[in-house]
């Protein structure tokens, strides 16, 4: 405990206790033995002295003795009053008896009775005997004790051991005084190295420097304190700058996220605009599309009409008028339905109606269908069908599209040429391919133009737009057509030569999944009915106009028409009547015609009835897959509706069930109008 | 070191020591003559001779008794054996005459009292130690002289008879000794 407290002393008094403990111990031990040496050998001497004493006394005292002189040899004996430390004196005859005798006045001590028969000197209860053999020339007549309560040596004692105390407390003052002088050359430089490290430590000031005093371990002590302390503030000195790069990086990265954050909701916002934007576009696509071809309903319908009576009066110098409000009415109708095909494709909305069906009987009808076009320019067509071309699975309208399109851009701009068309069979990774090959001896396209013919709206030429018309829409339309069933368009031509166009589709379209499009709500309802007759045709049109243009030349062609306003009065018409046909709209206030079609196939009775869908809604895939027999697109080509009718009348009657039906899909226009 | 503690023990001696009149403190136990015979042995030992009184070093000290022989044979006892620095002791019977002069010690005894001033004729200057037990032996020119006292044996010393005998006592035996004025001995000479 005591120890523990002393090792936890400051280094300084540590030092100074050292240096007090080693002088004094050092000291102590001096001083005890030269105390020690120094009271030895007095004693030495004083014994030394004594025993010279009794020689002299005891020679003295010889002749008194040999004479038997008792009072010369007392006189003798009591000589040694003067001598201090001599307590009693005694002379022994040679019989031993006590002969003379000297006791000091203040002794306690007795005498001997018998001296020892050999001489000696020696201690004994702190005084100092010597016995002493008398002698006269040789022949011994006695023995001389003497007794020494060395007086002179315990005195002589006492005085050293004050003066010892003296000297060593003077000492020991002068060791402290010196000590605490020169402990700084060690303490003091530990203490400044302690209180440098105190301030380092607590104020974290890494600028101060442990002073150094001397070159010894101490000052290499400081020496290498300073050198860590250096390194210490320079890795201080880079964390602290790393830190502030580090928070400036943290700000500018916020700052770069908020920025983000903002640009990303500025998008998100231009998305939901866009998005709007792009939804507003397509309804009024889709209302534009019903509100334009409404109109041209009615101005082509009634023009041919007009054109028929006119005939039949026989003012034949009107009908060249009539027949170009109708062809200016068909080309604005193929305008609007390029538009409508585009912004469908662009939409992803285009579905495919897939089905099976002869090649070689589908380019024969198309050709022939074309003959009056390639006659107008004064060109010729010719056909190649190699080999066995067989069936075919593939949307067979967009096929038809697209080739018609072709056909007709070839006949636009070639005069007094060739046209061929080639057809062939392929087969390329492991499928089959139909390869459809159209040449003209045309006026060509150049390099640059090839490029971008099959974009949008791009004619090889303005000029050409102003030279032939047309919307250049119809190479693009055959292009994403082509595409959407997993084939492709492409051109080779030189300029003033003619150009190749070939489009390569696969033999086996794959399905894609086709969604049906839903309507939207008409007001407006009537009935209207025509006079019962055998052949009854029911109309459904929420229109009044075609309603009326439908009844008026059903009726010419020589059908008993009955006119329903919307789906509910059509079903119950449908029931009464039991008609031969009906037309149906698909846009219709209440049940639209989807709703009526599904109707009307799942009951039994009215399910044999075959259903032409005339409808400014594109969708003859969902229509066919209803069940319907026929899909028309307004405006409706009369001859091709009644030829239609007359068609579904027969089937009708033979088979009175729903058959397979006949899907011919028939595009509006009769004549191939620019495109 | 020896000749210093010798001087030191002759300076105490000197400086403590009185001129005594010392009594002696132990009776005459055995006989007189018995003490006469020690005594005169011991005075042997302090006396110191010329060179010329003995013919060789190792001589015999020579004690010729004058007059009728007191001693018997008790001399003779206690001296034999004895020495003294290497001499040893012969006794003779003397006749007055010159055959005085042929010992070294001549004890005179009490019947030759009638004679004194011849036999210190005959010996006077020669290195003789006389011992008397004569009243005024020493004071008529003796140098040594027993006295009775108490039935005590004291001695008496003519220091100068001494001298002119020059034969030297040892002051340790005349610290214990009578010693006798010059001016008595003075008066003995003829």
């Amino acid at each position: 405990m005591k120890l523990l407290r002393l090792v936890n002393l400051s280094i300084k008094r540590k030092l100074m206790l050292i240096t007090m403990l080693t002088s004094i111990a050092a000291l102590v031990l001096f001083s005890a033995s030269f105390l020690l040496y120094d009271l030895i050998s007095f004693r030495h001497s004083l014994s030394a002295d004594l025993a010279t004493q009794a020689e002299i006394i005891g020679y003295n005292s010889a002749a008194a003795m040999t004479f038997k002189d008792e009072a010369a040899a007392t006189v003798t004996l009591t000589a040694l009053k003067a001598k201090e430390d001599i307590t009693a004196a005694a002379l022994y005859g040679p019989d031993g008896k006590i002969f003379a005798s000297y006791v000091r006045a203040n002794n306690k001590s007795s005498l001997p009775s018998n001296p020892p028969p050999i001489d000696g000197i020696h201690f004994k209860k702190g005084y100092l005997e010597v016995f002493h053999a008398v002698s006269l020339d040789g022949e011994p007549v006695g023995t001389l004790f003497v007794q020494s309560d060395m007086s002179q040596w315990s005195s002589r004692a006492k005085r050293y051991a004050t003066l010892l105390v003296i000297f060593m407390l003077i000492s020991g003052l002068l060791a402290l005084a010196i000590a605490s002088k020169l402990q700084g050359l060690i303490s003091r430089p530990i203490l400044r190295l302690e209180d440098t490290m105190r301030m380092v430590s607590v104020k974290r000031n890494y600028e101060v420097r442990a002073l150094k005093f001397y070159d010894d371990e101490i000052g290499k002590l400081i020496d290498g304190f300073n050198a860590m302390l250096a390194e210490i503030q320079q890795r201080d000195t880079a964390l602290q700058s790393a830190n502030v790069e580090l928070r400036s990086r943290t700000q500018e990265l916020e700052s770069e996220i908020s920025q983000r954050k903002q640009a990303q909701e500025e998008l998100l916002n231009a998305k939901r605009i866009a998005e709007d934007a792009s939804r507003a576009k397509s309804a009024f696509l889709a209302n534009m599309s019903h509100e334009l071809r409404t109109p041209l309903n009615a101005i082509i319908g009634y023009s041919e009409m007009i054109e028929e009576e006119i005939q039949d009066t026989g003012h034949f110098q009107n009908v060249q008028d009539v027949k170009k409000i109708q062809s200016a009415g068909r080309h604005l109708l193929a305008l609007i339905n390029d538009v409508l095909d585009l912004s469908k494709i662009e939409a992803g909305k285009m579905g495919l109606h897939l089905e099976s069906f002869d090649l070689a009987q589908m380019i024969q009808e198309l050709a022939s269908a074309f003959q009056p076009t390639i006659a107008k320019n004064f060109n010729t067509l010719e056909l190649d069908l190699s080999g066995d071309l067989g069936l075919m699975r593939a949307d067979v309208t967009k096929v038809r599209q697209i080739l018609f399109n072709l056909l007709s851009n070839a006949c636009k701009f070639t005069n007094h040429g060739a046209i061929s068309m080639r057809i062939a069979r392929t087969e390329m990774n492991h499928r089959q391919w139909i390869e459809f090959g159209v040449r003209d001896t045309g006026i060509g396209i150049s390099e640059e133009q090839q490029g971008k013919l099959f974009n949008e709206f791009a004619q090889a030429d303005v000029s050409i737009a102003r030279k032939y018309g047309g919307t250049g829409l119809g190479l693009a339309i055959s292009h994403r057509f082509a595409k959407l069933m997993g084939g492709n368009i492409s051109v080779d031509s030189d300029l003033g030569k003619g150009s190749v166009f070939t489009l390569l589709l696969p033999a086996e379209v794959n399905a894609e999944p086709s969604e049906p499009v839903k309507p939207t709500v008409h007001e407006n309802v009537a009935v209207l009915e025509s006079k019962p007759q055998a052949d009854t045709i029911l109309v459904i049109d929420d229109d009044p106009a075609v309603r009326d243009l439908m009844s008026r030349f059903l009726t010419k062609s020589g059908f008993h028409v009955v006119a329903a306003a919307d789906g509910e009065q059509g079903l119950k018409l449908a029931k009464r009547l039991r008609p031969r046909v009906i037309t149906l709209d698909v846009v219709m206030p209440g049940i639209d015609g989807w709703g009526v079609l599904r109707r009307l196939k799942a009951d039994s009775e009215l399910a044999g009835i075959p259903v032409i869908m005339v409808t400014i809604v594109d969708n003859a895939v969902a229509a066919l897959n209803l069940g319907a027999s026929s899909y028309l697109v307004k405006p409706v080509d009369r001859d091709v509706l009644t030829d239609l009718i007359q068609r579904h009348r027969g089937n009708h009657i033979s088979a009175n069930s729903q058959d397979v039906p006949v899907s011919v899909s028939v595009s509006s226009e009769e004549e191939p109008s620019c495109t | 070191m020896r000749a210093i503690r010798f001087i030191a023990a002759c300076l105490i001696t000197v400086s403590l020591t009185i001129p005594m009149w010392a009594q002696s403190a132990s009776s005459v136990a055995p006989s007189e003559y018995l003490i006469k015979a020690g005594f005169t042995y011991n005075f042997a030992k302090l006396m110191q001779w010329p060179d010329r009184a003995f013919p060789q070093p190792d001589s015999p000290i020579v004690i010729g008794i004058l007059g009728a022989d007191p001693f018997g044979n008790t001399l003779r006892e206690v001296l034999t054996g004895k020495n003294v620095n290497g001499r040893t002791f012969v006794v003779k019977h003397l006749k007055l005459g010159a055959e005085l002069k042929d010992c070294n010690i001549l004890f005179v005894t009490a019947s030759e009292t009638a004679h004194l001033d011849e036999i210190f004729r005959v010996v006077r200057g020669l290195p003789i130690l006389t011992i008397g037990e004569s009243p005024n032996f020493a004071r008529r020119g003796g140098i040594i002289n027993f006295v009775l006292e108490d039935d005590k044996v004291h001695f008496e010393v003519n220091v100068e008879a001494a001298k002119q005998a020059d034969i030297t006592i040892s002051s340790r035996l005349l610290t214990l000794a009578r010693i006798i004025p010059q001016n008595v001995a003075d008066g003995g000479k003829p």
